[in-house]
Parts: structure tokens; C-alpha cells; sequence
């Protein structure tokens, strides 16, 4: 590929943003986002000092982690799943591609286009709830706070990636739906099958359940996070707020990890739709 | 000496040149380097421009599907300039070959070249001037048409200015604010026409451009291609409907299965396919007999009678003159059917011919 067109990237990606960010499903998951961060962090507030308060961020985000993991894979799959098939489908794309434009730039400017209307909701969401709880109990762990607000909006990208190259393979809206409820199933039972994977190898409970033996695990239980974008952001995010302890023996491994599983996707992405 | 200015087929800049009746001169564009040959009239009167050079070449361009071969073995080629028909009966593998004429589905094999460059070497160049309009579109549905062609515009570098013109030129002005997820299927066309036409092409490719639609849009789209082809475009569009065709094109390329019928003027067509209508009058106590008044009528082409049903083929013009004749001769007219000729009838009588004279 010699000379790609910065221009004709961006014209996709901002008709995308355009076409997106009035979707109304991502204003209503938007004010989800602001009422789950507040409601969390009273929560946390309530189990760490026992009475009616608010938790600091680092509590609030740890009860945050698994309701943004399932969240924003959902709001990458609702925006990315029909974005070619559909569009190849309707005949919109058909149109798109008789302009002098690459196939690979009209991939990359809908990552990037869809990409900004993704990390909208997180931002506005996490970032609103993250003032009140400033406000109210403090900014401390704030840069913390905002590192697992750029990390939420890193898994929505990797999950739009794949969505986006799920799409690219489905030949019909239909079968590209199906594949993005596969792909939202498949981060949801993941560490279930791996573990299942573990105990079937000769693994034991013992070892998985507590802290002692999880330092025993073998490599290929953490090599195999790659594989879950949502473990590796699990990971990531406990090491923002310094909460690594016996989990990982490589403090930098999972941030490694998630750059280049998102590379990874990206390249996968961008092969071109061949039929 | 003469002086003419003709047209850059590729980047359609102005260029002025000089030469004798007859003289044949290689132009270059200064422009965009397009290089081309222009031959002088012979006589002062005819001044259509005649290069030629060929706007899209199509060479052995097959394409298999799993299992079945939609295109086999295509080779035609469009000149510069001319407005060219591509018909054949549903499934003949049409819009197959606009798709991969425009590398929008990987062709097997074969070559193809839109203005000279080739479309998978040099894909960008090839689609620089084309406007293309596929049988059903849809654009997106929370943008407006405004917002819609000022993407498209952007895409093709040229000017947003233009989008406005456009949505009015297609009666789209009263919608304009309106989302294109509120439209008709027919606006949507419409809004599809007013896109094809952004930073004035010089190739369009429209496939089916007047399926499904009425009369009154039939007959707009037709002068509409009419009038692009007169500013010196070239106009390549599909159909499966003979008569969509005709008084329109220069020539046709008919195809039928993925393969190549006939490629030819459509005059020299017309005299394989000129297929009149037929008429099913039917004629109490007719018993199988064919009138004579009927037999030497001018403008009958065949009779043919059974039981109580007389068949006459003949253009609809003689079709009154018939009934009366009938009539005078004390006949009574219980009921008259027209059949009209199918594109599919005229494939088979060209066949035939085709096979008669070889």
C-alpha cells in the first residue's frame, strides 16, 4: 500500500461519528454509565466504612470493573456488528468503494470513526461520576481513576476491532448479529472455560482459589489472558491502582499484552473482505 | 487548418488543437498526462468529437461463485464518448459485471481498465471520474441528504458547494433537513442519482437505473443520461428491458448466462430483434380458419388460427386496422388480447438467427 489517504480516513470516520453518535442507545447508556459510577461508589463507601457514604475511586472502580467489562463490549458489538455487512447488505458500501478510496482506509476510518463514539460513553459516564465522587469524597487515586477511563475506552476498542472484522467476514446483517452474541458470550465465559481447561490438566481448586497457590499457576494460565480482552483489562486496571500483589509476577506484562493484542486486532481487521 | 477544443476523457480540462481534415494527432493532456489520439473530420458539417480511445475495456473477465459461473470469459469494449447498454434477462450476470468492472467483488480473472488505467494496479486513478449508482442503494440513515452528499463530496475531493445544486436538480429541496432513514425507497433512489453526479464524471456506471421505477421517472432518468452523454460523458447502464434501450444507446452488448450474445449498434439489433406483439382475438364459430382479408392485410407479419382463436402478429400500429378489417368482413369480436414481445423471445429468435447465418 503506497500513499494512504489521511483525508479520505478522515472523511469516513467523521461521517461515521456523525452517524453514530445519534444512535439513542448511546445517550441512554451514557446517563447508565453517570447513575452506575455514583450508585457504585455509594456502594463501596458503604462496604469499606460501614455506614451511608461514598467510596474514594479506588473502591468504586473495583466494584466499576465488571460492569464496565460487560458494558462496553456490548456498546463496541451494538455500534460495530452491521457497520460492513450491514452497510454491504443495503448497498451503501458499494457505493463508498467506487470512490477513489482503499478498502483498508475505509476500514481504518470506521475503527476510528466508531472508536470516537465509543470512547464517548465512558468518557462522559465515568468522567461525570468520577467529579461527583471528587467532590464529595476526593480526587484521591485520581490519575488512577482516569488511567482506568482511557483503559475502558482501550477495551472498547479492542472489541471493536473484532467486531468490526467479524463484520467484514459475514456476508448478511443477520450472520454478523449472530457473530457479535457469540463474541459477547465468549468474553463473558472465558476464565470459566480456562479454568475448567486448568482443573481438566491437572490442575486444583486449592491452587486457583488462594493467593499462595495462585503463584504456583502455571505460565500458560496468564499466557492465556491474551485471548480475553477483558481479563487483560482486569489485569491492567489493578496495576493503574498499584493492586498487582501475587498476581502477576511481570508488573508491565498485561499493558504489553493489551497493546498488542489491539495491534493484533487491528491487522486482523484490516484484511481486506475478499468474495 | 482547423482549430477544435475537445475534451480530456480523463480530467475533462479543455484542450485546444489544430490540424488538417483527415489528420490524425496524439494528444497529451497538460493537465493530468492523459494521452490520446484525435482524428479530424473530413468535412466541416459532422463536429461530434470521434476519439479512439476506449473509456472501459473489458478483457476475459469470468467470475465463479461456489458453483456457478455468473460471468464467463467477457470481453467488450466502451468508446469514449458513447452510451452504452448492457442487457440481458435477470441473472445473466449484469450487475456481476459492473461490480467487478469497479473491483467492488474480485474478479477469477481477466483484465479490466476504466480511462486507460488499469482497475486493480492503479484503482484510485481508475475511479477518480466515475460516478456509479448500484440497483438498490440505501445511504445512512440518521444523516441528511445534505449532510450525505457533503461525505460523498468530500470523498471525491470535490467541492460541497455543489451538494445543494444537486439535491434540487433531483426535487429532493424540500427534504433536505429531513433524516434519510424517514424516506421512501424512491427519494432514496433519488438522492442516489443526485450522488452519481458529484464532480461532474466522465464515466457513469448506473446499473438498473430505471428498475422499478414509473414512467415519469423512467423518462427523467433517460433524458437525464441523455443530457450527460451530450456534455461528453460516457454512459455505461443495465437493464433486462428492451425498450429501456432502445433510442438511447449507441450500442449493446447482450448477454445471457455470463456470456457475451451480441455486441453491436442497436440498429443492426433491432433487425434481429424487431419481434411484433402478438394478437389473440377470439371469434365465435371461427373453427380454425384463417380469413383471407386478414392474410393480405399490409403490416401482418404472421396469422395463424385455432378453434375459435385467431393469432395475429403485427405491429400495434396496424393492430386498429386489423379489428376493423375483421369487423367488415362480418366477424364478430368477442375478445382481443395483446401479448407483448419478452426480451427472452427476442434471445431466442436471435440465437437462432445468429446460428441460421453462420
Amino acid at each position: 500500500m503506497t500513499g494512504v489517504n489521511p483525508r479520505a480516513i478522515y472523511t469516513i470516520a467523521k461521517k461515521e461519528f456523525l452517524d453514530n453518535i445519534r444512535n439513542k442507545w448511546i445517550i441512554v447508556l451514557t446517563i447508565i454509565f453517570i447513575i452506575l459510577t455514583i450508585a457504585s461508589s455509594y456502594l463501596a463507601g458503604g462496604q469499606a466504612g460501614g455506614g451511608e457514604m461514598f467510596g474514594g475511586m479506588e473502591e468504586t472502580v473495583v466494584s466499576l470493573i465488571s460492569i464496565s467489562a460487560m458494558l462496553i463490549p456490548l456498546i463496541a458489538i451494538m455500534l460495530g456488528f452491521s457497520t460492513i455487512a450491514g452497510e454491504a447488505e443495503r448497498g451503501a458500501l458499494s457505493v463508498v468503494l467506487s470512490y477513489p478510496i482503499r478498502r483498508g482506509e475505509v476500514l481504518l476510518g470506521k475503527f476510528l470513526g466508531l472508536g470516537s463514539v465509543l470512547a464517548v460513553t465512558p468518557l462522559i459516564g465515568f468522567g461525570l461520576g468520577g467529579i461527583v465522587i471528587a467532590a464529595t469524597v476526593g480526587a484521591e487515586e485520581g490519575l488512577a481513576y482516569m488511567a482506568f477511563i482511557a483503559l475502558a475506552i482501550i477495551l472498547g476498542l479492542m472489541y471493536l476491532s473484532l467486531v468490526i472484522f467479524i463484520s467484514a467476514l459475514c456476508k448478511s446483517r443477520m450472520r454478523a448479529i449472530a457473530g457479535g452474541v457469540i463474541l459477547f458470550f465468549w468474553a463473558m465465559i472465558y476464565g470459566v472455560i480456562i479454568m475448567g481447561v486448568f482443573i481438566a490438566t491437572g490442575g486444583s481448586y486449592q491452587e486457583l482459589m488462594s493467593p499462595t497457590g495462585m503463584a504456583n499457576l502455571p505460565d500458560w494460565f496468564w499466557a492465556s489472558v491474551v485471548l480475553s480482552p477483558n481479563d487483560t483489562n482486569q489485569m491492567a486496571i489493578m496495576q493503574a491502582f498499584g493492586l498487582e500483589h501475587s498476581l502477576l509476577q511481570n508488573s508491565n506484562l498485561s499493558i504489553k499484552i493489551k497493546f498488542s493484542l489491539l495491534i493484533f486486532h487491528l491487522i486482523i481487521g484490516k484484511i481486506e473482505r475478499t468474495q | 487548418m482547423i482549430t477544435k477544443t475537445i475534451m480530456c476523457p480523463h480530467c475533462k480540462n479543455k484542450i485546444t488543437i489544430q490540424g488538417n481534415p483527415g489528420e490524425k494527432t496524439y494528444v497529451t493532456c497538460p493537465k493530468c498526462n492523459t494521452k490520446g489520439v484525435f482524428t479530424f473530420p473530413e468535412e466541416k458539417s459532422e463536429l461530434k468529437t470521434t476519439t479512439t480511445s476506449f473509456t472501459i475495456e473489458v478483457d476475459g473477465l469470468t467470475k465463479i461463485y461456489k458453483d456457478v459461473t455468473a460471468v464467463n470469459d467477457l470481453s467488450f469494449n466502451i468508446r469514449t464518448g458513447e452510451i452504452f447498454g448492457l442487457l440481458g434477462p435477470n441473472g445473466a450476470g449484469k450487475t456481476t459485471t459492473i461490480k467487478a468492472i469497479l473491483s467492488l467483488i474480485h474478479a477469477n480473472s481477466g483484465e479490466i481498465k476504466i480511462n486507460g488505467f488499469n482497475i486493480k494496479k492503479e484503482g484510485i486513478e481508475a475511479k477518480k471520474n466515475v460516478g456509479y449508482l448500484p440497483e438498490r442503494v440505501a445511504f445512512y440513515d440518521n444523516l441528511t441528504p445534505l449532510q450525505t452528499l457533503h461525505f460523498f463530496c468530500e470523498l471525491k475531493g470535490a467541492d460541497k458547494s455543489v451538494a445543494k445544486p444537486l439535491i434540487k436538480e433531483v426535487g429532493l429541496e424540500d427534504a433536505i433537513n429531513r433524516k434519510v432513514g424517514t424516506f421512501s425507497k424512491g427519494m432514496v433512489q433519488l438522492l442516489g442519482v443526485a450522488q452519481v453526479m458529484i464532480g461532474n464524471p466522465s464515466v457513469y456506471i448506473l446499473d438498473e437505473p430505471m428498475g422499478g421505477l414509473d414512467a415519469r421517472w423512467v423518462k427523467i432518468i433517460r433524458e437525464k443520461i441523455k443530457m450527460l452523454n451530450e456534455q461528453g460523458a460516457t454512459v455505461l447502464f443495465s437493464s433486462h428491458i428492451l425498450t429501456e434501450v432502445e433510442n438511447l444507446c449507441d450500442r449493446v452488448a447482450i448477454i445471457d448466462k455470463g456470456k457475451l450474445i451480441a455486441e453491436d449498434t442497436v440498429s443492426n439489433l433491432n433487425k434481429y430483434l424487431r419481434i411484433k406483439p402478438r394478437l389473440e382475438i377470439s371469434i365465435p364459430g371461427l373453427n380454425g380458419k384463417v380469413p383471407k382479408v386478414i392474410k393480405s392485410l399490409e403490416g401482418v407479419e404472421a396469422v395463424d388460427a385455432k378453434d375459435d382463436t385467431l393469432f395475429v402478429t403485427c405491429e400495434s400500429s396496424v393492430r386498429s386496422r386489423v379489428i376493423t378489417t375483421l369487423e367488415e368482413a362480418g366477424l364478430k369480436i368477442a375478445g382481443i388480447k395483446t401479448i407483448e414481445p419478452s426480451l427472452e423471445e427476442a434471445f431466442v429468435k436471435l440465437i437462432s438467427e445468429k446460428r441460421g447465418d453462420a
